[in-house]
């Protein structure tokens, strides 16, 4: 079937990325730890208070900081390259209209993701409505080419691509944060309006659901030849 | 500590660090939960295939310009929540006794809203709440579930016994917990609908009344 397992030799696969100190209970060799960012940090309040005073320097300080994590979220919950710039750029534009409101009551990080998540669903069901209105097929269209990171095994990553759209909604938002973009499941609660708890809980049915479609059938001598 | 293969999926789902140290010991002996500790870590591993941190040269350019256009763009009228400023001068009790005001107004008019449904169920279609009720449900709902969590934290010591009965309701709250996360995301995207809020509080309602079942066993 060509299916894509776990049992792929990962380590010589998967890159590196880089991680700050934050804790985190479950073990992992450090390979594909990703960073996490502490919903306090200086940067946050100096780029929020930037964009507050209207200036546009705040919102290039934050695209700087946090553009190639929006884009990167936004290319996983939408699928291709164009419909991610696409939303980040409206995102920025939602961020400039509604920055008066920001109170302060969660990072501006987790703020401006809350509204990244929000623009892609909502590009998502325009995007199915375009769709079905012109009768089209989403699967009989050709896949786009994207580029790719340097390292990227493409099978695996088409496996997971694949695995993903079949989660529910909340459980791929919940995956894509915390395991790929290094959320944590209090900053994730705030951007889902969820809790915690309900943030742990979606977590653990994401990767018992992916694990299930990713580890290839156990094997039952030859028959897997078939 | 003693780590045994019933530990596994709750130290999966929320496992402290002395835990999971704990489980990797057990899992050196035990070739069932090694298999299933490999594939969980991998799971977490396949993640780093999805991320793809590289420039659009272009994108900060477009971003700028459409920025631009929308600050020089003649602004908008002010909105009724900006008008609502003197909430910051107002005094905490003050604060506390509007905030208890809204909360008895969002009652009166959440059951107007639920006997009308149940009288006319020929609108059932229409029943969708005004901008206003749907600030003060968002609102309520808010303080609900920071309420519920509360409660989940007291019984979570009780929850966590390795009893066949508390297995039962951890299972049934994690059943609950996702069906309250679809009903929210359906929410967040139909947010007027009030149908969707009653089933949502519905399902809070059953969960409180869960964590309370389980409080009621400690007595």
């Amino acid at each position: 079937m060509g299916s894509v397992g776990l049992a792929l030799p990962w380590e010589h696969k998967l890159s590196s990325v880089a991680r700050d100190g934050e804790r985190r209970v479950e073990p992992f060799e450090g390979k594909a730890e990703p960073v996490r960012i502490s919903e306090e940090t200086p940067q946050d309040a100096a780029v929020a208070a930037a964009c507050l005073n209207g200036s546009l320097q705040g919102y290039e300080r934050l695209y700087r900081w946090q553009g190639t994590r929006m884009k990167n979220l936004a290319r996983n919950l939408l699928g291709s390259q164009a419909d991610a710039e696409d939303a980040v750029q409206e995102t920025f534009l939602k961020i400039q209209r509604s920055i008066s409101g920001f109170r302060g009551q969660s990072s501006f990080v987790t703020w401006t993701f809350r509204i990244l998540v929000n623009t892609c669903h909502d590009l998502r069901r325009s995007r199915v409505r375009r769709k079905e209105q012109v009768n089209e097929d989403i699967d009989a269209l050709p896949p786009r080419r994207e580029l790719r990171a340097p390292g990227a095994h493409p099978s695996l990553r088409m496996a997971l691509e694949r695995a993903l759209k079949r989660l529910t909604t909340h459980q791929r938002d919940v995956f894509l944060l915390y395991e790929v973009e290094g959320f944590r499941h209090a900053e994730i609660a705030g951007m889902l309006a969820i809790s915690e708890t309900a943030s742990k809980n979606t977590l653990f049915q994401a990767k018992k659901n992916l694990r299930t479609m990713l580890e290839p059938p156990r094997s039952s001598g030859a028959g897997a030849a078939q | 500590m003693i780590i045994n293969c019933d530990d596994r999926e709750r130290i999966f789902l929320d496992g402290s660090s002395e835990e999971w140290a704990a489980f990797e010991q057990h899992a050196a002996a035990c070739t069932l939960c090694a298999e299933e500790l490999r594939a969980w870590k991998q799971v977490s591993a396949a993640a780093s295939e999805l991320r793809d941190y590289q420039e659009s040269p272009a994108l900060w350019a477009r971003i700028e310009s459409s920025l631009r256009q929308q600050q020089a763009a003649p602004a908008p009228r002010k909105s009724f929540w900006s008008s609502l400023d003197f909430w910051r001068h107002i005094s905490p009790a003050w604060q506390s006794a509007l905030v208890g005001a809204m909360v008895v107004a969002l009652a009166i008019s959440s059951g107007y809203l639920y006997t009308h449904r149940a009288v006319s169920s020929v609108d059932r279609g229409n029943t969708l709440l005004r901008t206003s009720a749907l600030a003060e449900v968002e609102r309520t709902e808010r303080d609900y579930m920071s309420a519920i969590d509360k409660l989940a934290a007291d019984a979570s010591p009780q929850l966590n016994a390795d009893t066949p009965l508390m297995a039962n309701y951890r299972e049934k709250l994690l059943v609950l917990d996702s069906a309250i996360a679809d009903l929210r995301v359906q929410a967040g995207e139909n947010p007027s609908n009030a149908h969707l809020r009653y089933q949502l509080l519905a399902m809070y309602q059953e969960k409180q009344q869960t964590l309370q079942d389980v409080l009621e066993i400690k007595r």
